[in-house]
């Protein structure tokens, strides 16, 4: 069942469409569907983004624009609109990548070097006696689906 | 025809070395040999954002009375390279190939500028870039302080970027080599355009101390010289841990050892042909690299083809760049002085990447670790993978990127994510006479095996001995 109730976080991005419309080209403004029609001239073969990354990549436009407007020209600020958009796609399937809670993100990149993995048991007792005897079992470590 | 090795500038390192150890070439003539054609031939290739002659004659003239005095320091004393001009180097213009920073000073030299010193080399000049380093995007060739850097190869040619300027350097036998910086294919793309060889090394192992920050977590420094060989020698002056730069590994793990007398049989290498690493290839490329496959596999027994694991690697190694390097301009971006910039991409997209969410960055950062314990799996059963270095060659100056590069680069994005070291060899020429590139990647840290596997290849074919008729 569709969800017609809008969240705080609708609702202020609606403010913020709101409030940037003046630094939108005016050619934008005669026709809400410019953006991303725009967009794809400048990339044909892209097929359009769905209705709700449409909307992302749109609010990111116009929170660009409302910070930096004044300084951009109409051809720049439409060509923001096709970079929000191309953006938007690889957004899309970054956040589609399956990843576990207990995968780490590279912080600080350290590369996976031979000589810093931790060797592999290679006599099971021992491994076995240097875990404290009454050890709860370690929850297993979550794997990627990938 | 091309011209042949056999010619002054265009000898190896290890030439000029046994040349200048032997006494029977002096530095300062090597020295002025290098500034007179840099002089002359930089400028038609706008190779260069400036030449230190003052400096060079300076430094070849103190390793000349040092080695007359009996103290050689080793391969690269007295030995001319230019670096790219992201390079802090005490008390002249480091421009980073951008306007808004024309006329920046610093007052100390990059860790780079300071191993090579130690060990004798000669700076002759700073080479040309693409306006920092590419990383708010660009478009066209023309995107740099110092104009479009023209191909030696065919002028009406791009070199590549964004070590542009180092690349020409090398391919026009200006400097003995060049170095050069690698976010994501900065290294090995002028290094394929250009017909030199090109080392990116493993992420850490070359201090970024004094060089223009752009992705502080993919960011690299690599020579580009005539051969495996060079890059070896050059790579083992810089490579070392640094306290200045929290990015460097440990210091056993930094540190590059390379004697010349190496045998190349002693370490079998197994390779693997990638057979995806791009989704398509222009038709030339093809031909020359099934003959290079065709010599791997002569000289490595047991090559086999491999594949690299799908993902969306490329995605997320984009998304990286764009956070970090909106980051690190963030000053420039919110100035508004990134108009000053020569492309109209890199005018605007700073402003895109600042408003990317941090938990999509962060997203993109648990991407990247899976993949390299993906990629730690492939290298259980290869050292080395092989594949053309680009699908194409040199383009031309006035095309736009975007088309060029439309394919996308896995192959590229995966070494990079991972710190992988790449080593770039030409491996053949089209009918037009540009070269192919051979890219040559291995597991972290294992920087030597690149450097055995594209020796080996080099021993047994001179594609890397031809040089553009100047």
């Amino acid at each position: 069942m569709p969800n017609h109730k809008f969240s705080r976080r609708d609702f202020a991005r609606r403010v913020a469409l709101a409030s940037a419309a003046t630094l939108v080209p005016a050619s934008v403004l005669t026709n809400p569907d410019l953006a991303p029609t725009a967009a794809r001239q400048f990339a044909p073969n892209a097929p359009p983004l769905p209705p709700a990354s449409q909307t992302e990549a749109d609010a990111r436009t116009q929170s660009i624009l409302a910070q930096y407007g004044s300084r951009l020209s109409d051809q720049q600020k439409t060509e923001i609109a096709r970079l929000s958009n191309n953006q938007q796609r690889q957004l899309d399937i970054l956040r589609a990548y399956s990843v576990q809670n207990g995968d780490d993100p590279a912080l600080y990149l350290k590369p996976l070097m031979e000589r810093e993995k931790k060797p592999a048991p290679t006599n099971p007792a021992a491994t076995s006696t240097a875990k404290p005897a009454q050890a709860a079992p370690a929850p297993a470590a979550p794997k990627p689906k990938s | 025809m091309p011209a042949t090795s056999q010619e002054l500038h265009f000898l190896a390192i290890s030439e000029l070395a046994a040349r200048i150890q032997s006494k029977k070439l002096s530095p300062v003539d090597l020295a002025k040999h290098f500034l007179d054609r840099s002089e002359k031939l930089g400028p038609r290739f706008n190779a260069y954002a400036r030449l230190t002659p003052e400096l060079a004659l300076e430094q070849a003239e103190a390793a000349q009375k040092e080695i007359a005095r009996g103290h050689y320091r080793g391969p690269l004393h007295g030995i001319p390279y230019a670096a790219k001009d992201l390079l802090a180097t005490k008390g002249m213009p480091t421009t980073w190939g951008a306007k808004p920073y024309a006329d920046q000073v610093f007052d100390y030299d990059a860790a780079v500028i300071e191993h090579l010193r130690r060990v004798g080399a000669v700076l002759i000049g700073k080479a040309a870039m693409i306006e920092l380093a590419g990383g708010m995007g660009y478009r066209y060739a023309s995107a740099s302080l110092q104009g479009e850097a023209k191909n030696p190869w065919n002028t009406q040619c791009w070199t590549c970027g964004s070590s542009s300027g180092s690349g020409a350097v090398v391919a026009a036998g200006l400097a003995a080599f060049a170095i050069g910086t690698e976010t994501w294919g900065s290294i090995v793309c002028p290094s394929s355009f250009c017909g030199v060889s090109g080392l990116r090394p493993t992420y850490g192992r070359v201090s970024r101390f004094g060089a223009m920050s752009l992705c502080f977590s993919l960011d690299k420094i690599g020579p580009m010289c005539r051969t495996a060989d060079d890059c070896a020698r050059v790579f083992s002056a810089i490579a070392g841990h640094d306290i200045r730069d929290r990015g460097t590994v440990p210091i056993d793990k930094a540190a590059f050892t390379f004697s010349p007398s190496l045998d190349l049989k002693a370490r079998p290498l197994k390779i693997g042909w990638l057979t995806n690493a791009w989704k398509q290839v222009d038709p030339e490329v093809e031909r020359v690299s099934k003959a290079a496959h065709a010599t791997i596999r002569k000289l490595f027994a047991g090559t086999r083809d491999t594949t690299l694991p799908t993902g969306p690697w490329e995605e997320a190694a984009s998304f990286i760049v764009a956070v970090e390097c909106a980051a690190s301009f963030r000053d420039l971006i919110r100035s508004g002085r990134v108009s000053e910039l020569n492309d109209s991409l890199g005018q605007i997209a700073g402003y895109v990447n600042q408003e990317l969410p941090a938990s999509d960055y962060l997203q993109a950062l648990k991407i990247r670790q899976i993949l390299q314990k993906k990629m730690d799996k492939v290298f259980e059963t290869y050292d080395v993978l092989v594949a053309p270095t680009l699908p194409v060659t040199a383009s031309a100056l006035d095309a736009n990127i975007e088309n060029i590069f439309s394919g996308g680069d896995p192959f590229g994005a995966i070494g990079n994510l991972c710190g992988f070291p790449a080593l770039s060899v030409p491996c053949g020429f089209t009918s037009k006479n540009l070269p192919v590139g051979l890219n040559f990647v291995a597991k972290a840290g294992d920087d030597l095996a690149v450097i055995i596997a594209a020796r080996t290849f080099q021993q047994h074919t001179d594609f890397h001995r031809r040089h553009p008729k100047l």
